[in-house]
């Protein structure tokens, strides 16, 4: 995890605002419209899932896996990318 | 030695059906089990566990669930000593009804000698508020740490029955499959005299 995507960069940067959820890095259109099936259409309905997790990245990878069937690598990714801009603007 | 054959092959079959058909049962029970738990009843649980978690809802439920039945395969028996549970969250209890005096004098401070030296106050009432809050930390960490503790000593229950009737169910197996053997072995033989 020591390299991070340009996504990832761009999503840590700033608040994340109204941005859509495929905005988040490992997160691209088709896992982007399966969580958008789910509710999950912007960005901060996703932090808020991350939220109720307590930023526990495991229980939220695990989550991702489950709810869109995403790999173990967009999952941490999106995790970091969560994790990190809390850390930043929280 | 027909009798003794036949008492093992018995005792071998019910042994195994037993064995596969209580693990079935089993799990089957324990997600059922889970599954019709309240959300609260799911948090007790958790907390009883020493797993930290956050507001039981429909989107975490089933996260929890999962998590809360590794932890039950891991180490099944409930922590039975539930008395320094509720013992140390009086503690948490008192520490918390301590630290709000704390603040009121804090603020009756502040009132008192309003537009002085406003800076230095606000350090001093950060000193003060600050040591009982890292005591309730304390406290949480070590109710965690002591609700582990009698988890794993008394881990296994129903879990090591389970695998102990598995393992004796093998165990049967290869001995049965042994004795096959040597039955057939010793028949052969018998047949060539004979014939």
């Amino acid at each position: 995890m020591s390299t991070t995507s340009q996504k990832h960069r761009d999503f840590v940067a700033e608040p994340m605002g109204d941005k859509s959820v495929t905005a988040l890095s490992g997160i691209g259109e088709t896992l982007g419209r399966k969580l958008e099936d789910q509710g999950f259409d912007k960005a901060y309905t996703v932090l808020g899932q991350f939220l109720l997790l307590r930023k526990d990245t495991e229980l939220f990878v695990e989550w991702l896996k489950d709810a869109t069937g995403a790999n173990t690598r967009q999952a941490t990714s999106c995790a970091q990318c969560m994790k990190e801009w809390c850390d930043a603007f929280l | 030695m027909l009798f003794l054959s036949f008492f093992l092959y018995l005792s071998i079959y019910l042994s195994i059906y037993l064995s596969i058909y209580l693990s079935i049962y089993l799990f089957v029970f324990l997600q059922m089990f889970l599954s019709q738990k309240t959300n609260e009843e799911i948090s007790k649980l958790l907390a009883d566990y020493g797993i930290k978690h956050g507001p039981i809802v429909d989107s975490t439920r089933k996260l929890y669930e999962k998590k809360l039945e590794k932890a039950m395969e891991t180490s099944p028996v409930k922590p039975s000593s539930d008395k320094t549970y509720y013992r140390e969250e009086e503690e948490e209890v008192t520490f918390i009804t301590y630290r709000n005096p704390v603040k009121h004098e804090g603020n009756a401070d502040m009132l008192k000698r309003r537009g002085n030296v406003e800076p230095d106050e606000d350090e001093e009432s950060d000193q003060d508020t600050e040591p009982p809050i890292q005591m309730t930390n304390r406290a949480a960490n070590h109710r965690a740490v002591r609700s582990r503790e009698p988890v794993r000593k008394s881990g296994g229950g129903i879990w090591k029955v389970i695998r102990l009737l598995l393992l004796l169910a093998v165990l049967a197996a290869v001995v049965y499959y042994i004795y096959c053997h040597m039955v057939n072995r010793n028949e052969n033989p018998f047949g060539n005299q004979n014939q």
